[in-house]
């Protein structure tokens, strides 16, 4: 299936002034060019509109019809790939009920992210992840970067988010996948990493740029980030949380699901458990990832951190955090160190990216892979 | 009868400063009446009935003429009942019942009761210096405020009284001047301020107060209910370096101004702790009124300003914090008297991490929805966050640590090693605490070296330190390093002071 960049606008604008998904109305319509060429009795049908609903939906083609979308797409600089474009994403095109096409703000870096030669794994979790989630999640993104691939996700808060920055953070490629259009800049809270992933990484969204978030997008958003990655990895999810459906997208397409084993006392993770008891992979780190997708872009170059040379309290302190965590006064008090030594220890350690700090002020260490 | 005018003097308070108010009583034959004219507001009319009442009971006789008393000049508002005093005098001088000789170039100022004995005045030490300034012969004040009032030194006599007939019989040399002494210097520093030893373990908040006083860095401290904090921020001022003679004196001019010094209390000689309410406006925080009134943060000069729950306070009451902590003074305009009132306390915040408390609780009992921590956290410190040296976070003490009871080190240590660091200061040439150090001056006393030059290049693109923030590790590390009588801030300095930034969060 091959469509035109206006054929997609005029898709994505119809969705967007109807309110309402087409992928089921073009599969009724016989594909979404028949939908687009169709009359108005069989585009209402198709979308199984009947009654005074009619008019309003003709009303809405024909604006469209005189809408020049491609117009408003270059004024803000924005790219539609439509699905069979030479830049779109072949993964994408294998899952089930394809985007007709995603609009994007760095086409450039899409095609050469998505473009087969490098793998692509998604990593997504929960909103709610703590600081040691986030940072197994930036810390795998970085080393699989480093590892050659590009990392996918949905750039919400808590797991997602992290995986993002640290594959910025290593100065690797980074595609964004929204429930929104291009232009929202939902959700709030990330908009200063919204603006680095711009910069050096990609935003994608199958909706016309100014549509807002709404929950029943989110998992479609969630099919596209598991069509355009060889893999999906769960970090840290509870029973209920989006990222399965993520992992199910992936399941269905037959590719490798991994998931990071979950302490099962703890509620907030039993979606990850769940996954591992139901066959998916246990994703410890980089290796396991590897591992599990074969992929001729992987490589070995740059795969470990070079270990720094740590001595004395610094030493201590990285030793004991890394079997137990603990906050400032806990360590003070089992190290028999003074407060100064330790914190100064702390600080040392967190600017050399060996330890992080969660949010019950417990220090961590960071994993390195 | 012939018309007699006679003239006493009274000291004016006016926000900090004082002004000559004459006070001159015309009598002259009529019906009997009496009037106050000359700007009093009510409580200076009031004066009237409290006079009459208190030269009857005293033995004396209230001439039974027209009596106008006029408090020059028009232009200047008085307020309070100090005039009640300098009025009585006059009359009894218009009178001839005392020597209008004995009264010539003499000031006075005190509240009479009824029974014409005399009750203490708010601003006496201020009236004092106005009078040594002015070349005044003698100064009337009600005995109680004998010990401030005696302070100053100067040719002025400070004649401290108990009763209208006590000034008048030594106004006429009936009686010897009572003998004050002044209050003792250095005070009796054996103070009742809560002390250090009374908290159980909190290693880190120990060394970040220790850290605070010494360089009267501002601290935030945040953490759940019940772990301490208040405690804590209660002995700070425990920790501070003590006074020198002239800060004790402001002090004590400052709290007899707002009517605050402790009865009896010659001299502040401790440092102020003030711990306003959250309900608290923003007049009341940093000023205000038609008479201009210090507010919490003048109060607080030289010692702590506790703000508790600060996340309670409303913002635009914090946000007129930002004018007294950038430049150390408040001025309040008002259309009747402008004033300028000193304000540099120690900024001491404390909340909880987030609504319910408990962000912290290694528990995970916190029912907050995700993203709320940090934006409360966000507001507890918002207008104020970039005046915020120090954040710590103070966690809840297990039961095991209360119930040992092991005496800590008590605040006395902590006070020397304070005092030890403060010396430091001074010995560089420093003049004010290191939490004032800015631009140059910063630069100047903190040095990087190469290590030092790297600590802080990875705190800013590791921790996003901004330009202010990496102001503040600098001022910080200045006094660990003082701490540690260490003329070069090296990169343990410097580390430290990095990890004094808990919840980074908030930039
Ligand atoms: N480290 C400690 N050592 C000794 N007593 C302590 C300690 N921590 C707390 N307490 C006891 O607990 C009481 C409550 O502490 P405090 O009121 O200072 O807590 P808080 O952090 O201010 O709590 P809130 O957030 O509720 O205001 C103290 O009065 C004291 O008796
Ligand atoms: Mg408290
Ligand atoms: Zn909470």
């Amino acid at each position: 299936m091959t469509l035109s960049t206006a054929d997609v606008c005029a898709l994505a604008l119809l969705a967007h002034h109807l309110g309402r998904d087409l992928q089921r109305a073009a599969r009724r319509a016989g594909g979404p060019r028949s939908l687009l060429t169709a009359s108005d009795d069989v585009f209402c049908a198709a979308l199984g509109v009947s009654g005074a609903g009619r008019a309003r939906v003709a009303g809405v083609r024909r604006q469209v019809a005189q809408t020049d979308a491609e117009a408003v797409l270059k004024a803000r600089g924005i790219t539609a790939i439509g699905a069979g474009d030479g830049r779109a994403s072949p993964l994408l095109a294998q899952a089930f009920d394809p985007p007709f096409g995603v609009f994007t703000t760095a086409p450039g870096r899409c095609a050469e992210a998505w473009d087969g030669r490098r793998p692509v794994i998604a990593i997504v979790g929960s909103r709610r992840a703590g600081v040691a989630s986030t940072a197994f999640a930036a810390s795998l993104a970085a080393g699989l970067v480093r590892r050659g691939a590009v990392i996918v996700s949905g750039l919400a808060r808590g797991v997602d988010a992290a995986a993002h920055r640290g594959a910025l953070d290593a100065a690797g490629t980074t595609i964004a996948v929204l429930g929104a259009g291009v232009d929202s800049s939902y959700p709030r809270a990330n908009r200063a990493l919204r603006k680095r992933i711009d910069a050096e990484g990609a935003v994608v969204s199958e909706y016309w740029p100014e549509t807002l978030p709404a929950p029943w997008r989110f998992p479609a958003r969630n099919r596209i980030v598991a069509g355009i990655a060889h893999a999906v990895v769960v970090v840290d999810a509870a029973a209920t949380s989006g990222a399965l459906i993520t992992a199910d997208f992936a399941v269905e397409l037959g590719r490798p699901v991994l998931a990071v084993p979950h302490p099962p006392w703890e509620a907030g993770g039993a979606g990850a458990v769940n996954l591992i008891a139901t066959g998916a992979a246990v994703c410890r780190g980089v290796d396991d990832v590897v591992d599990e997708v074969p992929h001729p872009g992987w490589t070995d170059l740059g795969g470990a951190v070079p270990p720094t040379e740590l001595e004395g309290t610094a030493a201590r302190v990285f030793d004991r955090i890394r079997t137990c965590p603990g906050r400032l006064d806990e360590l003070v008090s089992h190290l028999s160190l003074e407060a100064r030594e330790v914190s100064a220890a702390l600080a040392e350690l967190e600017l050399a990216g060996l330890a992080v700090v969660d949010a019950q002020q417990r220090w961590l260490a960071q994993p390195t892979h | 009868m012939a018309v007699m005018v006679c003239v006493i003097t009274s000291p004016a308070i006016v926000g900090l400063d004082t002004a000559t108010v004459q006070v001159e009583v015309d009598l002259r034959p009529g019906l009997p009446a009496f009037a106050v004219v000359g700007l009093p507001d009510a409580a200076v009319q009031e004066a009237r009935e409290r006079v009459r009442s208190g030269i009857a009971n005293q033995g004396y006789r209230v001439p039974p003429v027209r009596i106008v008393a006029n408090l020059a000049p028009a232009d200047l508002r008085k307020a309070g009942p100090q005039y009640d005093l300098p009025i009585a005098l006059a009359i009894l001088a218009g009178a001839e019942q005392l020597s209008p000789s004995a009264v010539a170039g003499v000031g006075a100022a005190g509240e009479l009761a009824l029974d014409g004995t005399l009750r203490p005045v708010a601003g006496t030490l201020a009236m004092a210096e106005h009078a040594a300034r002015h070349g005044w012969r003698a100064l009337v004040v009600p005995v109680q405020n004998a010990a401030e009032a005696a302070l100053v030194e100067g040719e002025t006599t400070i004649i401290p009284v108990g009763s209208l007939r006590e000034a008048a019989e030594v106004l006429a040399g009936e009686r010897p001047v009572p003998i004050v002494a002044p209050a003792p210097w250095p005070p009796d520093v054996r103070n009742d301020v809560p002390d250090l030893c009374d908290v159980h373990g909190q290693p880190a908040a120990r060394r970040a107060l220790e850290i605070a006083a010494a360089g009267m860095h501002s601290l935030l401290m945040v953490g759940p209910p019940g772990g301490g904090k208040t405690m804590l921020a209660r002995r700070i001022p425990g920790l501070l370096p003590p006074l020198t003679r002239d800060d004790a004196i402001t002090l004590t001019r400052i709290h007899s101004v707002a009517g605050r010094l402790p009865p009896g209390q010659g001299l502040m000689s401790r440092r102020p702790f003030r711990a306003p309410h959250h309900s608290i406006s923003a007049a009341g925080l940093v000023g205000g009124g038609r008479l201009p009134q210090p507010g919490e943060v003048t109060l607080a000069h030289l010692g702590v300003l506790f703000l508790d729950e600060v996340g309670a306070f409303q913002p635009q009451v914090l946000d007129a914090l930002r004018q007294p902590m950038e430049h150390g003074v408040v001025d309040v305009v008002r259309a009747m008297a402008s004033a300028r009132f000193p304000a540099r306390p120690l900024l001491v915040c404390a909340g909880n991490p987030c609504p319910c408390g408990h962000a912290d609780d290694p528990g995970g009992r916190c029912v907050c929805p995700p993203g709320r921590a940090e934006t409360y956290q966000a507001r507890l410190s918002g207008p104020v966050a970039d005046r915020i040296d120090i954040r710590i976070e103070v966690p809840r003490v297990d039961s095991a640590a209360l119930i040992e009871g092991v005496p800590d080190e008590p605040s006395s240590a902590v006070a020397a090693r304070v005092e030890a660091a403060d010396a430091r200061r001074i010995e560089r040439g420093q003049q004010y605490p290191n939490a004032r150090l800015q631009g140059t001056a910063l630069r100047k006393a903190v040095s990087l070296d190469g290590n030092g030059r790297r600590v802080m290049e990875s705190a800013m693109t590791r921790l996003g330190l901004t330009a202010r923030g990496f102001d503040r590790v600098l001022r910080v590390a200045r006094t660990i390093a003082d701490l540690d009588s260490s003329r070069k801030v090296g990169e343990s300095h410097l580390l430290e002071a990095v990890g004094l930034r808990a919840y980074r969060s908030l930039g």
